[in-house]
């Protein structure tokens, strides 16, 4: 081969692959961008939401996009929302409107990752007085206003009173104290042939959402009025003893592989839904899980019972809330606070929380709401969520470290392999050095003005 | 002694075979559980061959818009990654061959320092590299995008340098000699003498690439913002964790479709590849 | 080809390197260090902070716990999957009928992204519907809780990778290949017994790919993260599954400790630098190699 032949055989390949790559960079470019359209404002909102629940939204975002001509909301649902809105925070990317829920605000804040909206709610006459209070107060967190809601929730006690009939019950007979609630979890438990359990009165690991919150049903609270720990106080023990009982009563081998055997949550094979668990800690949402997987389930929900010795801590609840936040480097924030405004409004509250099946977080309601909303239940958890025992998760900017250093707890409280003494004695020990450094170094940063 | 030796040849099969079941099992559980009718997913005693075959699962899986469940744009993700996969193949392909080849055929000084760090750089383990990259892609404005991905390939990495390196070494230096006397110019060697023979290494370090992009979880996990970005592996652990969890017959027939397109590849592949192997020599 | 002119391709070729390992790797590797010393979160500037960040880590149950784990899913699944992949290897070495189907079945797992790996295995590890259970059931073993029991979870990753070991296998079969068949004539005429056969001609010769994949294999072992991350995000039962890679992922993106992270980085870092070094020491002893390669 000449040597010529030898440049242009090269040139050429190497021209090829050039093209090529340059293609496929400006592919993935493209497939990389966002908002198309030039000539509106377009505010970016992420929710983690999805199916019906992300409808509901995006019904409410269409009515915005189309009541006025210069804003565009661009609704995404997106899986991981809290991990994924920090890390495009962090990245100097966030979108303009981001959906959190309430136990996430204070450690964003802390983050410095959201803008304060006290001035936008002034301009707009939003105030506090306009919402039950606890659903105002989960979005302000030391003495700013960080974010408006979107749909509150609250948890109650499911049963199935035809699974009470069937072991002679009368339907209504429904636990009002946690010693009733013990006694018909072992008249409603049963095994089948080969010792495995094959149906659970009640079990306070399934599904396990609220592992945080057993001592509060007994009078605990993880952290008191100043911000200290109170993780092993007398009360929380008790919760948790409470919760070890029931590995104790059915064996926490069996219990373990009963709970491999359930069913995913959004499923028809849910345990409550297939009928294996009989009682079971759940929100608002649940009419609508029923409702899809099985419409002709015997079900009833009421307050979650108390111990027969405190009766003051009857209707305990836990409450929670979808908030909407303006995150720091949003381009248009502005526009974002327009768009939360909108669904501040009665008119779009409403029917948000009609098509997520929920309640009103505003202190007022049309007349039609409960008639209109298809969840039967709503008018009880809101009633409920009322309630001078209502919970919201703590706010402290450590709390997703926190809780993970408790689902460990749990662990080994439901698993028997530490009394729930020692293990909320280590917790607390634990925790104390952390707490103290993550307050120290937020007041040492905020003197250096970092 | 015959008899001993048809004795072993049994005997070596009989553990192949078994061997190949216990690999094997898997699959067959992975692509019977969605072709299954409900009711029989979860039965006990298992059902293998479903009584009736079933194909909307697979349909549901790949179909984002129609379900009102909000599955997952699986052929979007596809595209994403394999658009990522060729990017960063093509990049580690040329980069790695260039720079190993500089090791290989040139003497400069430093260069066995420069050789040392490279093999020190296969012991960092990613996790060390994390918070510092993010840091820099963030400075750069490139979170978000798929550059933090595909770029770093195009300036080579240390375990495919070496493997290359090693197979650079065993071609002798007498037909790039005889074309260097020719006047033709070292890049022109590189391209039309020597690359020509090397092909089942840079198989070997394309199909490493590949499945690595392929397989990567971390890299998308961290630098992929927005949901419509995500890459196959990134949507399948979405798709798992979405709410409450989705139903176990439809997350087996997204992971087979995920799967088949490797399967594929891998049993075109299988004889270059093992050749390729086994010319780098590692060692 | 003169001096300088060599020198000078020998740069031009190994540019991209250059200026790859300078920024994707020695950079961050400094800075890891840097910021190790610091309160960071990217949002906030890194405040200096000197040793709190490893004073804190040395005392912190978690990261020794997560250190723990790490360290015995390493010893268990490195000689595990090495004899496993070994024994493959061998068995499809030389002229076997059906090879190829062979060599296809016990590399496709390698070949399945590690998302999907956990999806399947979660699937068949699952209680007593999982297929894994059932089979023993029907064989009369004894069932154990492999996703929920502290006892077991690390026991089914270590399954589960030597499973997906296929390209490690892979790895071997190309170094058997390289045993000259000669010798292994030569040692059978001497009456040598196939055990003997492979003890002393076949490990030696391919005593340097086993080096290789072994600290390969530490390596990675030592990084564990995805397949883990999708089957136990919170690395529960009692954080049984939980992991270095894991615990720096979690100070690092939840957290929002990135401090903390790249101290343990550097420490994990050292970690590896020490064991590697150690295994290279050992191997120097034990590996023969051909012609010094």
């Amino acid at each position: 081969m000449k040597l010529s032949n030898f440049i242009s055989a090269s040139a050429f390949k190497l021209t090829a692959v050039a093209i090529s790559a340059v293609a496929l960079f400006a592919y993935s470019e493209k497939m990389a961008e966002r908002n198309p359209r030039k000539d509106r404002v377009h505010v970016t909102y992420w929710e983690g939401w999805t199916a019906f629940e992300f409808e509901a939204m995006a019904a409410i975002v269409a009515d915005f996009n189309r009541s006025q001509d210069r804003i565009q909301v661009d609704i995404l649902s997106e899986s991981d929302a809290v991990n994924k809105t920090m890390m495009s925070i962090s990245a100097g990317l966030p979108p303009d409107v981001a959906g959190l829920g309430n136990p996430d605000i204070a450690h964003f804040v802390d983050d410095h990752a959201l803008m304060p909206l006290d001035d936008f709610c002034k301009e707009k006459g939003i105030n506090r007085s306009q919402y039950t209070p606890i659903f105002w107060d989960m979005g302000v967190y030391q003495g700013h206003v960080w974010s408006l809601p979107s749909v509150p929730a609250s948890t109650a006690l499911f049963y199935n009173p035809s699974m009470f009939s069937q072991v002679g019950l009368k339907p209504d007979a429904y636990p009002k104290t946690i010693e009733e609630l013990d006694a018909l979890d072992v008249k409603l438990s049963k095994l089948d042939g080969e010792g495995r359990i094959k149906q659970i009165g009640f079990l306070p690991s399934e599904p396990g959402w609220w592992t945080w919150a057993f001592g509060y049903y007994f009078g605990g609270k993880l952290i008191d009025a100043d911000g200290n720990l109170t993780v092993n106080s007398k009360e929380n023990i008790r919760g948790f003893d409470w919760v070890a009982s029931f590995s104790k009563r059915h064996g926490s081998d069996a219990v373990q592989s009963f709970k491999q055997g359930l069913g995913n949550f959004s499923s028809p094979q849910n345990a409550f839904m297939a009928q294996q668990v009989v009682m079971e800690m759940q929100g608002v949402w649940m009419y609508n899980f029923i409702h899809t997987f099985n419409p002709s389930l015997s079900w009833r929900v009421v307050p979650f019972p108390h111990p027969a010795d405190r009766p003051d801590m009857a209707n305990v609840t836990m409450v929670e809330e979808n908030n909407l936040t303006i995150p720091r480097g949003a381009k248009h924030p502005r526009e974002a606070f327009e768009f939360i405004a909108f669904v501040q409004q009665q008119k779009e509250m409403e029917k948000l929380c009609c098509g997520q099946l929920k309640f009103s977080p505003l202190s007022k309601v049309t007349p039609e709401f409960y008639q209109k909303n298809p969840n039967p239940s709503a008018k009880f958890f809101y009633e409920l969520s009322g309630s001078p025992n209502s919970v919201p998760a703590p706010k402290v900017g450590y709390w997703q470290e926190f809780q993970s250093e408790l689902s460990a707890t749990i662990d080994s409280i439901t698993l028997l392999s530490r009394t729930p003494k020692e293990a909320l004695d280590h917790l607390q020990e634990r925790m104390k050095p952390k707490v103290e450094s993550y307050r120290q170094r937020v007041e040492q940063r905020r003197r250096l003005g970092l | 002694m015959k008899v001993r030796r048809i004795l072993a040849t049994m005997g070596k099969h009989t553990l192949l075979v078994v061997l190949s079941i216990l690999f094997a099992f898997p699959f067959v559980w992975l692509i019977s559980t969605p072709l299954k009718p409900d009711a029989e997913v979860m039965r006990n005693p298992p059902v293998w061959i479903p009584s009736h075959f079933q194909f909307d699962n697979f349909w549901k899986a790949m179909n984002f818009e129609g379900d009102k469940l909000g599955y997952i744009p699986f052929l979007v993700y596809g595209r994403n990654t394999v658009v990522l996969c060729l990017l960063t193949v093509l990049g580690l392909v040329i980069s790695n061959a260039l720079v190993a080849y500089g090791f290989a055929k040139f003497r400069f000084p430093g260069r066995n320092l420069f050789f040392i760090l490279t093999l020190a750089t296969m012991m960092i383990p990613f996790p060390v590299l994390m918070v510092p990259t993010f840091s820099l892609f963030r400075a750069m404005d490139w979170v978000g995008t798929y550059r933090p991905l595909w770029v770093p390939a195009w300036f080579g990495s240390g375990f495919s340098i070496f493997l290359l390196r090693q197979f650079f070494k065993t071609i002798p230096n007498e037909l790039s000699e005889a074309a260097r006397i020719d006047g033709a110019s070292e890049f022109a060697i590189f391209f039309e003498v020597v690359l020509p023979l090397c092909k089942p290494a840079l198989a070997v370090v394309a199909l490493f690439g590949f499945m690595g992009t392929w397989n990567d979880f971390l890299g998308p996990l961290i630098y992929l913002l927005d949901q419509k970005q995500f890459t196959l592996g990134l949507g399948l652990q979405a798709f798992q964790s979405q709410h409450g969890g989705t139903p176990f017959s439809l997350q087996m027939a997204a992971t087979s479709i995920v799967i088949l397109p490797v399967v594929i590849l891998f049993i075109f592949m299988q004889r270059l590849l093992v050749q390729g192997i086994a010319v780098t020599g590692i060692k | 080809m003169n001096a300088r002119r060599e020198a000078m391709y020998g740069y031009l070729f190994t540019l991209p390197w250059m200026i790859g390992m300078s920024v994707f790797m020695l950079y961050p590797v400094v800075a890891s260090c840097w910021y190790s010393f610091c309160d960071y979160s990217v949002l906030k500037p890194p405040m200096w902070i000197g040793l709190a960040n490893y004073q804190e880590l040395f005392q912190d149950e978690v990261f020794w716990q997560a250190t723990r784990n790490t360290l015995v899913f390493a010893m268990l699944s490195l000689p595990l999957s090495t004899v496993v992949a070994l024994a493959l290897a061998v068995l499809l070495n030389g002229k076997v009928r059906g090879q190829s189907v062979y060599r296809a079945l016990f590399f496709m797992p390698s070949l399945v992204p590690v998302v999907p790996v956990a999806v399947l295995w979660f699937w068949l590890f699952n209680g007593d519907h999982g297929i894994i259970n059932v089979m023993l059931h029907s064989m009369h073993i004894p069932t154990v809780n492999w996703m929920s029991n502290p006892a077991y979870t690390k026991w089914a990753i270590v399954v589960l990778t030597v499973w997906g070991g296929g390209n490690t296998m892979l790895i071997y079969l190309a170094g058997l290949q390289d045993v000259p068949t000669s010798l292994l004539e030569a040692s059978e005429l001497d009456g040598a017994s196939g055990a003997q056969r492979f003890r002393h001609v076949t490990v030696p010769m391919i005593s340097p790919v086993i080096l290789f994949n072994v600290v390969m294999g530490l390596i990675g072992s030592l990084q564990v993260f995805a397949v883990p991350y999708v089957l136990w995000p919170t690395g529960s039962p009692e954080r049984s599954a939980y992991f270095y890679a894991m615990y720096l992922f979690d100070n690092a993106f939840k957290f929002n400790k990135m401090g903390y992270a790249c101290a343990m980085g550097v420490l994990m870092f050292l970690m590896i630098l020490v064991l590697t070094l150690a295994l290279l020491k050992v191997g120097e002893r034990k590996v023969h190699y051909q012609d010094g390669g």
